[in-house]
């Protein structure tokens, strides 16, 4: 049996990095393949195409979010967490528009649908039913999110537009953790999911 | 090559109205169609399988000490295989377990302490997923059976000697004077009638050929969506409890999604079902009836009932083919374990002084008992581990996510050194591991002599 640094080696050849393995069952027919079952840099499918216009718009609207949250929620938790919220998806967004960019799609800069309506209701509100609806907000999205990079992780089939959802899976994960701590801490109830396996720590420390 | 052709698709979101528009993907849930010929798709798996295994191998290497290293003198059930012996998870350069189990869960996740080998462990082709068999279970199903076991894409990613023996004996409640009736051979649809002639009854014998009657899998059928060369009539319950215990063939949960957080599922042992009164790694099925009933939709169709209709669904009828599987089920026994009293306690005069050190920490510091209470070593609940307490999640590892695995059913430790790897996604190959586990998620701090014992004592169950 050959050891495992040299069947590490031999992956590593084999493959280009983080590239998926995929099931060529479910690939679109007209996929260039830069080997066979693996499709050629930049080679979208429908999955890729939608997930990059749908990562763009959320994106766009937690960022939107974010800022509406800095300049009209009076606590200071909530306005730090914002304020990662605003950085983080400033950086996300330079790399959604390049992929697309390079791939000849849209990244819309505009929010989804439903990030819209959640805008509409949140600049009604002030002081503790604004956070409290800001949380909220936050919270639905990043599991909508999360979800969404674990569809493209699988479903997708451009390793570039994968590894930033693999990238990105993480950190939207620690942003959940964060909401769901802060809804803890704000509304006295106990923490939920992943904050109820790790106790809040600052944004600062991620 | 660019797909102008995507704008069109990608107005449908703007286009959505009303204010609860989600913007999850349409196919998240449902498997998705296939869009290639057959031989195509055959093709491009076969040329991808190589790297498929390199990848798995690769990463098994840098989790585990894989090496053949039995424990002198401890034998499977059957006397057909050794235990393996030590803890194969590997630990970080400059780690040992002592210190390890000495750092509390927080300061593990921030600085990523915890052992690869204790993490999710993704199946051999994640985004295909679908059920793995051992080459010893292909072998016999091809013989007697003339029925090909063997997928295109993938094949078993464990060395045969960190799986259960093969074939496993067989225990009847029914006539515990025989021991092992199985004669040492697997029961398949060609040789059941032989085997059990005039040792069950008909109800039995009728269960137990359905048990062993191949009816279509979501990679065994008919349609061009299967991995399998020729047509297939399909899999049988028992390709993968061989016997009525495991053979280590594994397959994804069916009961998550996506795709992509799906974990690995082991599959367990049917011996002692008798007494067990959830069924189901995540379902909590409440009888074995319910649970042999639902698995045409789940163990075969991954609980995808859209993907079952299109490929070929069985559904046993309930009073008359569930209830005799059930029955037949009903009626496997555990191995026999010596040094264990009618109670499950061990016999002092029988067990060694180590035994009964390990024995007392069971029920003790070692917290095992709590939920594998004797004498049928279970609960018969579900429990969280909460093991994400001590890693960050999110991060994909082959294609997989490594996500919280919550709520999982206790599983009997009766006749546990016969059903390695451990864990329901079959992370920890050697009972010692499952020690070094343990000792850390429970927060033990055992001393090496006091796993030592445990260790020992699982071996006497």
């Amino acid at each position: 049996m050959r050891s495992p640094a040299t069947l590490a080696l031999l992956a590593a050849l084999a493959l280009p990095a983080h590239a998926q393995l995929g099931n060529p069952g479910v690939t679109d027919p007209a996929t260039a393949q830069a080997r066979p079952g693996m499709p050629a840099a930049g080679e979208t499918n429908v999955a890729d195409r939608l997930f990059l216009k749908l990562a763009a718009m959320g994106n766009f609207g937690e960022a939107e979010a974010g800022r509406l949250a800095i300049a009209r929620s009076s606590d200071p938790r909530v306005q730090a967490f914002a304020r990662q919220m605003v950085e983080d998806h400033s950086a996300t967004r330079g790399k959604l528009e390049s992929l697309a960019r390079e791939r000849g799609l849209p990244a819309p800069a505009m929010p989804q649908p439903d990030q819209v309506e959640a805008k509409k209701r949140l600049e009604s509100l002030s002081g503790t039913a604004f956070n409290t609806e800001y949380l909220a907000v936050q919270l639905a999205d990043d599991q909508k999110t999360a979800h969404l990079l674990e569809w493209e992780i699988n479903a997708g089939q451009d390793a570039a537009v994968q590894q930033l959802a693999k990238e990105t899976l993480p950190v939207v994960l620690e942003h959940l953790r964060q909401v769901q701590a802060l809804i803890a801490e704000t509304s006295g109830a106990p923490p939920q999911g992943l904050a109820a396996a790790s106790p809040a720590m600052p944004a600062n420390r991620r | 090559m660019f797909k102008p052709k995507a704008l069109l698709l990608c107005s449908i979101a703007v286009l959505a109205p009303g204010a609860q528009a989600d913007p999850l993907p349409p196919d998240a849930t449902y498997r998705p169609p296939p869009t290639q010929p057959f031989s195509e798709v055959k093709r491009m798996d076969e040329q991808q399988k190589a790297a498929v295994m390199q990848r798995q191998a690769a990463l098994l290497g840098e989790r585990y000490d894989l090496a053949d290293r039995p424990l002198p003198g401890v034998m499977m059930s059957g006397g057909r295989k050794p235990v393996q012996g030590g803890a194969r998870v590997k630990l970080a350069a400059g780690m040992s377990w002592d210190r390890l189990a000495s750092l509390g869960p927080e300061e593990i996740r921030e600085r990523d302490l915890l052992p690869q080998g204790f993490r999710p462990l993704p199946h051999v082709k994640q985004a295909t997923g679908g059920q793995v068999f051992p080459q010893r279970q292909i072998d016999v199903i091809a013989s007697l059976e003339q029925r090909d076991l063997r997928r295109f894409d993938v094949d078993m990613d464990l060395p045969d000697h960190l799986t259960p023996e093969f074939p496993p004996p067989i225990f009847l409640t029914t006539h515990p004077e025989l021991g092992d009736v199985s004669r040492g051979q697997a029961l398949t649809l060609r040789n059941f009638y032989e085997i059990m002639n005039g040792i069950i009854t008909p109800v039995q014998m009728e269960g137990l050929r359905l048990l062993l009657t191949p009816f279509p899998q979501e990679e065994f059928n008919q349609t061009e969506d299967r991995k399998v060369a020729a047509p297939s009539m399909g899999v049988a319950c028992l390709d993968c409890h061989t016997n009525f215990h495991t053979n280590a063939a594994f397959h994804l949960t069916p009961d998550v999604r996506p795709q992509s957080a799906r974990f690995r599922l082991d599959t367990n042992s049917l011996r002692g079902l008798f007494n067990q009164q959830i069924h189901g790694s995540k379902r909590s099925l409440r009888s074995v009836e319910d649970f042999t009933e639902f698995e045409q939709r789940t163990a075969y169709f991954n609980g995808d009932h859209v993907s079952a209709t299109r490929k070929g669904v069985h559904l046993p009828d309930r009073p008359n083919q569930v209830a005799m599987m059930a029955q037949m089920q009903n009626i496997i026994d555990f191995p026999p374990a010596p040094k264990l009293d009618v109670t499950g306690r061990l016999i002092p005069e029988k067990a060694s002084a180590q035994e009964l050190a390990g024995e007392r920490i069971f029920n003790g510091k070692g917290r095992c008992a709590e939920c594998h209470a004797a004498p049928d070593f279970l609960d018969n609940r579900m429990h969280d581990l909460k093991l994400e307490r001590f890693y960050k999640v999110g991060k994909t590892v082959n294609d997989q996510v490594a996500l919280p695995d919550g709520p999982i059913k206790t599983f009997t430790l009766r006749g546990i050194k016969d059903s390695p790897p451990y864990l329901h996604d079959g992370r920890l190959p050697t009972l010692a591991d499952t020690v070094e586990f343990f000792n850390l998620v429970l927060g033990l701090k055992l001393s090496q002599e006091e796993k030592d014992a445990l260790h020992a004592y699982l071996l006497t169950l």
